[in-house]
């Protein structure tokens, strides 16, 4: 138990709230104590304000996607049976084993202009259309890309918790799939749900290499910003307090999350 | 066994030194009885570098000085520079010689190693060919390293779409803003030749001497406003409604595509694509007056290398004319030493590049640049 909580203490605890107490001294030669100035300073800047509103909405859009796409097809793997299914289970995984910066040039080369989105929709007639790439669409079609296999096993492993005589039972007393599906299904998975939710929209919303390499040039993800404000302005203090706020809307998500596994705990015992 | 080993090593020391004292007393007849010397040359850069190295510099310097054999060692990118900077400092710091001759680097290394007393600190009594380097150009690095060679940035167009270069600043403004869609600079924060144009709107109105000095007053960007109106009102009229691509290389690529005609490249990373096809045959460079910010590559002298003499040498030989001429014709890059010392045909030829370059704002300026870009051009604050 003692090496797993000193690394828990020396790599993750000790750096957090040193980085904290650092964002709240004050700025040299104006006193001493705690002072929140710099995020006065920090949420001051309209381009910040406009880049951690931009990081929670592409975050938010994606997640939703990813979980739009991703129950259908937790459920299909779930219930559907033969070689099909199987062949989906080991063919949606793929994503995972493609590093993120090989994914996000693949996803530019298809989405740009003249890639092979474009061509195809030449062909189709449609002359006019937004781009796709540069831009928050480029984001969260390349996060959803990435994220669909983690999504789908953590649903997956949910819906395989789901006893078949429920189901079975359900069926029994005469209900269809959607009742099926609303009534026992959904509330069953309720908490795995959660996590995947969570979690996903933790990931995408501290993410720096998919909007590095997909996104515009304003206004950009936090991962990117606060990198720009270390190591391209000098401006460590910025990128700090970037990272407390961060840290605050994260931990505010994780919440949520911790509050699900600990229902499930209680369920389980 | 021991014993062999002293003898030999005793006997070594002995041929070196009477090949130093041979050599330094400059004795012409006895050159062809010498030991070769091998010099270690460690070179970082890309492969069009690694070229003028290789089958340019090398040979005609062996030719030239036949008692010297080179081994070239490439960091490709400076891939292995962080260990070829810590093997120098540990031989420094153990009191040895190094096997590290000549080290060309990113100027990050240059100044670690500056208070180390890694380097030698260069003069015309040592390399006599200093005197034709710019005196500026050699106080920014304190004669520490020889800057040998430049490249700056230029402006690439495509011939078929663009008659008439623009030749100032102001005219490629007027370009832009009649043409629009059909330019584009990268973002400042990924690559050099986004920085030019940016620090040439700046440089419209400012000059460009206080920002390049090493004296940082937060208070003196207010001179920048104007600037940061002209890239603002540029933006409409960039590629995509003011699109910044990441990196020289995107706008390259971008160039090649079509996609617009006109756009700040590097000249060497310009001529470079261009030699090897991958941008139209259309294409064209050309310098702008005033002219677009530029560096120098710099080789050092590790002062603990093990054949001091013949490192001397060599970078003596690297500021003539005939290797100048090298740097000119096969990486398009900017003489070291000052362009009245090359041939006149180079002269002539290269006229519409050779405008020398303007400098480099100082490091805490240009941190300023690329973050107040990002506010007032592109957020538009």
């Amino acid at each position: 138990m003692l090496p797993p909580l000193l690394v828990l203490v020396f790599l993750i605890v000790l750096p957090a709230i040193t980085a904290i107490v650092e964002t709240l001294s004050p700025v040299a030669g104006a006193g001493t104590g705690l002072t929140l100035v710099r995020y006065a300073q920090v949420l001051g800047a309209r381009i910040v304000r406009s880049d951690i509103i931009f990081s929670v909405e592409v975050a938010l859009i994606s997640v939703a996607s990813v979980f739009c796409l991703s129950y259908p097809l937790a459920l299909y793997l779930r219930f559907a049976q033969g070689r099909l299914p199987s062949l989906f289970a080991v063919l949606f995984t793929i994503p995972l084993f493609v590093p993120v910066v090989i994914a996000s040039f693949a996803m530019i080369t298809f989405l740009v202009n003249h890639g092979l989105i474009s061509t195809v929709l030449y062909r189709l007639g449609i002359e006019r259309f937004p781009p796709l790439v540069y831009n928050a669409t480029g984001i969260v079609l390349t996060q959803v890309w990435a994220n669909i296999p983690f999504a789908v096993l953590i649903l997956g492993a949910g819906l395989q918790a789901i006893d078949d005589a429920l189901i079975d039972g359900a069926r029994d007393v005469g209900a269809g799939p959607l009742r099926t599906f609303v009534s026992i299904i959904l509330p069953l998975n309720v908490v795995p749900t959660m996590i995947a939710l969570t979690l996903l929209f933790i990931s995408i919303f501290g993410s720096f290499t998919i909007p590095y390499l997909v996104g515009g040039n304003a206004p950009q993800m936090l991962g990117v910003t606060m990198t720009n404000y270390l190591t391209q302005y000098f401006r460590r203090a910025e990128a700090v307090t970037m990272a407390v706020i961060a840290f605050i809307i994260a931990a505010a998500v994780g919440a949520i999350y911790v509050a699900s596994v600990s229902r499930r705990e209680r369920y389980s015992l | 066994m021991e014993e062999g080993r002293r003898i030999r090593s005793v006997l070594l020391a002995a041929g070196i030194a009477l090949a130093v004292i041979l050599v330094s007393a400059g004795v012409p007849g006895s050159v062809g009885a010498q030991q070769a010397v091998t010099l270690n040359l460690y070179i970082s850069g890309d492969t069009n570098v690694f070229d003028l190295f290789q089958k340019g510099f090398i040979p005609a310097f062996t030719k030239r000085y036949p008692r010297y054999k080179v081994n070239f060692v490439g960091l490709l990118h400076g891939n292995g520079s962080d260990g070829v900077y810590d093997k120098i400092l540990a031989a420094k710091r153990a009191g040895r010689t190094t096997d590290v001759d000549l080290w060309e680097a990113e100027p990050g290394y240059v100044d670690q190693g500056i208070p180390e007393g890694l380097w030698v600190k260069l003069s015309p009594h040592l390399l006599p060919n200093i005197a034709k380097v710019p005196k500026d150009v050699l106080e920014a690095v304190d004669y520490f390293g020889v800057p040998y060679r430049g490249s700056s940035v230029v402006i690439g167009y495509n011939s078929k779409f663009v008659k008439t270069a623009p030749s100032t600043f102001d005219d490629l403004v007027a370009w832009i803003k009649a043409n629009p869609g059909k330019f584009t600079y990268c973002d400042p924060n990924t690559g050099g030749s986004g920085q030019a144009f940016v620090t040439a709107a700046i440089y419209r109105f400012t000059g460009s001497q206080k920002f390049a000095s090493k004296v940082y007053d937060p208070k003196e960007e207010s001179a920048w406003e104007p600037g940061w109106k002209l890239l603002r009102d540029l933006q409409p009229a960039m590629y995509n409604n003011g699109f910044h691509p990441n990196g020289n290389v995107a706008v390259l690529q971008l160039l090649a595509q079509e996609n617009i005609y006109m756009a700040s490249v590097w000249s060497d990373q310009g001529l470079d694509f261009y030699n090897r096809g991958q941008l139209p045959k259309t294409m064209k460079f050309t310098q702008i007056t005033p002219a677009l910010i530029g560096d120098d590559a710099r080789v050092m002298l590790p002062a603990g290398g093990a054949h001091l003499e013949g490192a001397m040498t060599f970078l003596n030989w690297l500021l003539t004319p005939e290797a100048q001429t090298m740097v000119i014709e096969m990486i398009a890059g900017y003489p070291g030493i000052e362009w009245k010392y090359m041939p006149a045909a180079l002269r002539e030829q290269f006229k519409d590049v050779a405008k020398g370059f303007s400098p480099y704002p100082s490091p805490k300026y240009l941190a300023d640049i690329k973050r107040l870009w990002h506010e007032k051009v592109v957020v538009g604050q």
